[in-house]
Parts: structure tokens; C-alpha cells; sequence
């Protein structure tokens, strides 16, 4: 579709460039030569006139009469428009400054031309300069918002549940917040947890935290066990580790 | 630590030490290219036939076959060339004026890892030739099936379709293909010891020296083990989450198949085995991505013309997708 409109207007502006009139030179008059006669023309003429009632047929039809339409009183819109017409054309006429300006309208007319046709057919204009455009994709919903959860309590209530999993899982979702809260981390949904890791630039920090990742994942993409006596130490270096990076 | 945190369910150790052969093997040859060897043995693990791309020289065909040679298995090596018909890769029957019948004779397809060098080089009626093979371990020839040995894997190399005398593979034969793996060209530091080894003629004493670390039976036990690799519910919907976004997504002119989506699935197994790991995590996932899905789409016009490369838009689709927590 988009090709089909581009199509359009390169058809449409080649036909106009190929509308302009292109003038023959007007020959000369042959020369006459001195000298020649010119016999008189001593033919017979058959005279002919006009069939007078067809002429007068012909001039009642409607088709045939080719006076002029008289003038009509001209609209505040044509008048208008005529005095547009008249302010391009006096610009256009002018001396130096005329031409200078009907160069610079000709550029912006030829700018929004392309401006316009890059639009229809979607190409990014940075193409030009060898570097693709980077896509903004919108961000699909998060299930959970980490800054909206209320961990103690979610925590809690895991806890007197027996669901020590999900409790593992609550802890390592407060200490990715915890980090991003102290700009450690730029928490973004779609970053894996090896990426979080590999963000801390603090070498202790990064290593401690690679293994509560480690922790959280085989508890909760593993599906490891876990059970009241398991969870305490994986509780305790949790909280150690938020408290160093208070 | 988390190994005695958490008791292993599976025994990885048979695996883990192959891996490390492997790797150790490969290395010993080939300078850098991490990545390469990683996906390389991911593949083998996984059960799925490899395409390795890249420009001339970037030692692709020499990765293939210390592969092959790490393997204790029949190896068979098939040059494609322009002229390259169907029956030079399948096979034929030939007459035995002995018997007066029709005999037929394996084509080098009838091995255990064929190495198809310069895939690209042979148009799509040869190409085909290999659908059946790749996908169905078997082969047709006058209206005969033969049964193709396991383990059976097709470990190709192509030139970029830029270059000159290239075609296109078909959509379907890529989509057979695991992963492709894109090889680059080495740093300056990893130049520089590819000439000092090089000048002092250790890559050929080290190439004599690679012994197989794998038999047949091996092979085929440690791909039991890694089918049998546990995998979060969640991350099974995270991986068609990302097929499915291929599908619908503005700059993709073709989308993923669900073969994609098992080749994700099966490609991740064999990066958490090769971690030590008996269960997959989103980063072994998002680390086969690209070498799953890259091959399998294809770019609309525009992004194509816009510069844009289908693994970018891998990478966008995986920003645009919430990790499963």
C-alpha cells in the first residue's frame, strides 16, 4: 500500500515535469528571390456560399453558440486566493532576494516531499546513516510491581502457611528492591538474574549475591525441597546481605 | 555451596567431565571462541543438527571436525557444490550385472556426524535432499526407506548469503537446524596467539593429538539424561511467550515455528547441564535465544533495508518479556 502511494507521487511529479511545453524554434521566412514572375491565375472560380437556414439551424443550438460567459462577481475565497497567487508571484519576480527565497520554498517543498514519503513507506530515517533506529517495544504489564509489595507481611504469611518456597522467593523479590532502592541495581522486569548479579559493581557484593541467586533458583526453578530447618540459614544470609548493603 | 545446599537428583558428573574434555580438546586448537565451542557441545548434547556461519577463515569447518573427532563415532564429510546432485549426498542404485538387480549404494549421509561443509554453495533441489535425513533419521530413495544410525547429526557450515556464489537455504531445512552459530572474526590479543601457534607448528601436533572423549553409547546416554532435565511450568510458557511474540511482531516478515520452541526448551537443558545444573533457569534460556530463533525468522523488507538483523530483533523481543520470578 505504502509502496503504492509512494508510486503515486513520483508518477504525479514526473508527469508534471514532463507537462512543461518545450517551444520549437519559429522558422524564418523563405527569401524570396528577385527576379521571378509570377504568372496570374487565369482558373475558372466556382464561388460557394453558406447554406443560409443550416447557418441559422446551427446558431439556436445551445451547443453551437460560443459567446463569452460574462464575468461573475469574485468570492472572498477566490479573492483570496487571488491575492496569494499575486504575493508568490511578486516574490518569485523580484530581483536577488526573490530568487534566493523561491530556492528556499522550492528546498522546503522538496523536504516535505521526502519527509512524506519516508513516513508513508515507514523507513526510519536514520537508515541513512548506516545505524538502525532502536525499536521502542511498550513494556507488557508486570504480574507484580516489586515496589508495591508489602514483603514483611507477604513473607510472614508464606511462612505461617509452611510455604517456605514462596517465602525464598518473597525474600530474593525484597532484596532485588532493596538493591534497586540504593541504586545498586536498575531493576527492569525482563532482566534475568544473572544480569543483576553481573550490575553490582562492589566484587563482594556480587559474589555474596550470586549465591542467594543461586539459592532462590534451585528452590524456585528447581523445585528443590525445602523445608522450616532448611530455610533458616537461607533466611539468615538473606538478611545478612541486606543489612551490609544498607 | 549450593551443590551441598541442594542434593543433585541427577547425576551430572559422567556429563560434567565430558564437557570439560571437550572444551579442554577444542580449546587446545581452536584460540577463543568461547561461545562457539559452548554452543558447539550444547548442540551435540541436545540432540540437534548445527549450522555455523561466518566469513572465510574464521576456522568453522576446522570447529566441525574436532567436534566430529571428540566423538568415537563414524564420521562422513559431504562438500556442497553447485553441481551437487541428490544422489551424491543420499545415494543410488546401481546395477550389479552379477545378481542382474539393482543394488543400492549409501550415499556419506550414512554416518553418525556429517559435516556439510559450504551448504550454500548447492541449490535447493540438493538441499532437499537432507529434509528427511535432518528431520526423520531416515532416507527414501526409490521407494525404499533406510533408517539413518543414532546418534545422527548434520553439523553444517555457510558463508554469509552475501558472498559471492551463495543461495538462500530453504526455510524448512533452516528450521531444522538447532542453532546457528554465528562465528566472528577473533580479537587482536586471540590473533596474535593463532600466528604465534601457527609459527611454531603446535596447531598441527595438537590436531594428532585430540583423542575421542565420547563413544556412541555415551553420547546417547547423556542425551537421555538431558531430556530428562526439569523444567518450571513458568519458564515453559516464558519460552512460547517469546515464539509466539515472533509471530506478531511489526518488524518480522516470518515468525518462529513450535519446532523452535522444543529447540528452545531442549538448547537450555543442555546449558544447565553443561552449568551442572538438573533445571533450567530464564538465563539458559535467553542464552539460546538467538542461536534457536535467529535463522528461523525472517526480517520485513523494511527493517531489512532499515540494517536491522533478526538476532536484534531476538534481543528486542527479549526485552519486551517479563522473567518469570
Amino acid at each position: 500500500m505504502r509502496l503504492l502511494l509512494v508510486f503515486f507521487i513520483v508518477f504525479i511529479w514526473t508527469s508534471n515535469a514532463h507537462a512543461t511545453a518545450v517551444q520549437k524554434p519559429v522558422a524564418k521566412p523563405a527569401v524570396v528571390k528577385k527576379g521571378i514572375i509570377l504568372k496570374s491565375d487565369s482558373s475558372k472560380v466556382d464561388l460557394r456560399k453558406f447554406d443560409e437556414t443550416a447557418v441559422k439551424k446551427y446558431s439556436v443550438q445551445k451547443d453551437f453558440i460560443y459567446d463569452d460567459v460574462a464575468p461573475q462577481s469574485l468570492s472572498l475565497w477566490d479573492r483570496f486566493w487571488r491575492w496569494i497567487w499575486r504575493l508568490i508571484n511578486n516574490i518569485f519576480s523580484g530581483g536577488i532576494t526573490g530568487s534566493i527565497i523561491k530556492y528556499v520554498l522550492i528546498a522546503v517543498v522538496i523536504a516535505i516531499v521526502v519527509f512524506a514519503v519516508i513516513k508513508l513507506i515507514g523507513l526510519d530515517y536514520k537508515f541513512l546513516t548506516g545505524k538502525s533506529k532502536a525499536v521502542a517495544i511498550p513494556f507488557e504489564e508486570s504480574l507484580e510491581n516489586i515496589h508495591e509489595i508489602d514483603f514483611d507481611e507477604q513473607i510472614d504469611f508464606a511462612l505461617q502457611n509452611g510455604n517456605y518456597r514462596l517465602a525464598v522467593r518473597l525474600l530474593y523479590l525484597k532484596t532485588l528492591k532493596h538493591l534497586s532502592d540504593k541504586q545498586l541495581i536498575n531493576w527492569q522486569p525482563e532482566k534475568t538474574n544473572q544480569a543483576y548479579v553481573l550490575e553490582l559493581e562492589n566484587e563482594n557484593y556480587k559474589q555474596e549475591f550470586n549465591t542467594l541467586t543461586n539459592q532462590f533458583e534451585y528452590i524456585w526453578y528447581g523445585e528443590f525441597f525445602i523445608d522450616k530447618s532448611s530455610f533458616e540459614p537461607i533466611n539468615q544470609s538473606f538478611l545478612q546481605f541486606n543489612q551490609k548493603t544498607i | 555451596m549450593e551443590q551441598e545446599m541442594f542434593n543433585q537428583r541427577t547425576d551430572l558428573s559422567q556429563l560434567s567431565a565430558a564437557v570439560d574434555q571437550i572444551r579442554q580438546s577444542l580449546s587446545h586448537v581452536i584460540i577463543g571462541q568461547k561461545d562457539t565451542i559452548d554452543l558447539l557441545i550444547a548442540g551435540l548434547l541436545a540432540d540437534g543438527h548445527l549450522l555455523l556461519e561466518g566469513v572465510p577463515g574464521v576456522a568453522k569447518t576446522l570447529s566441525a571436525k574436532l567436534v566430529a573427532k571428540c566423538i568415537s563415532a563414524t564420521f562422513s564429510r559431504i562438500q556442497f557444490t553447485p553441481d551437487l546432485m541428490p544422489s551424491d549426498v543420499l545415494g543410488t542404485a546401481v546395477f550389479s550385472p552379477k545378481t542382474a538387480e539393482f543394488q543400492f549404494r549409501q550415499g556419506p549421509i550414512f554416518g553418525n556426524i556429517i559435516l556439510v561443509d559450504e551448504i550454500n554453495r548447492a541449490p535447493a533441489k540438493t538441499q532437499s535432499a537432507l529434509f528427511e535425513a535432518m528431520e526423520e533419521r531416515q532416507i527414501t530413495v526409490d521407494g525404499n526407506t533406510y533408517k539413518l544410525e543414532e546418534p545422527f547429526m548434520v553439523l553444517a557450515t555457510q558463508n554469509p548469503i552475501e558472498q559471492e556464489g551463495t543461495y538462500r537455504l530453504p526455510e524448512a531445512q533452516l528450521d531444522r537446524f538447532l542453532f546457528k552459530i554465528e562465528v566472528k572474526y577473533p580479537s587482536l590479543e586471540e590473533e596474535i596467539e593463532i600466528l604465534t601457534s601457527q609459527h611454531q607448528q603446535r596447531t598441527e601436533d595438537q590436531l594428532k593429538e585430540i583423542k575421542p572423549v565420547l563413544s556412541v553409547e555415551q553420547i546417547k546416554a547423556l542425551r537421555a539424561t538431558i531430556k530428562s532435565l526439569f523444567v518450571e511450568p513458568k519458564l515453559l510458557a516464558y519460552v512460547a511467550q517469546i515464539t509466539h511474540e515472533t509471530r506478531h511482531n511489526k518488524s518480522l516478515y516470518l515468525g518462529a515455528s513450535p519446532r523452535a520452541s522444543l529447540a528452545m526448551v531442549n538448547g537450555a537443558k543442555a546449558i544447565a547441564a553443561m552449568a551442572g545444573r538438573d533445571f533450567v533457569t530464564p538465563d539458559d534460556i535467553v542464552k539460546v535465544a538467538a542461536p534457536v530463533l535467529a535463522h528461523r525468522i525472517m526480517l520485513s523488507p523494511e527493517k531489512e533495508m532499515e540494517g536491522l538483523t533478526t538476532a536484534d530483533v531476538v534481543a528486542q523481543i527479549i526485552k519486551k518479556i517479563e522473567v518469570p520470578r
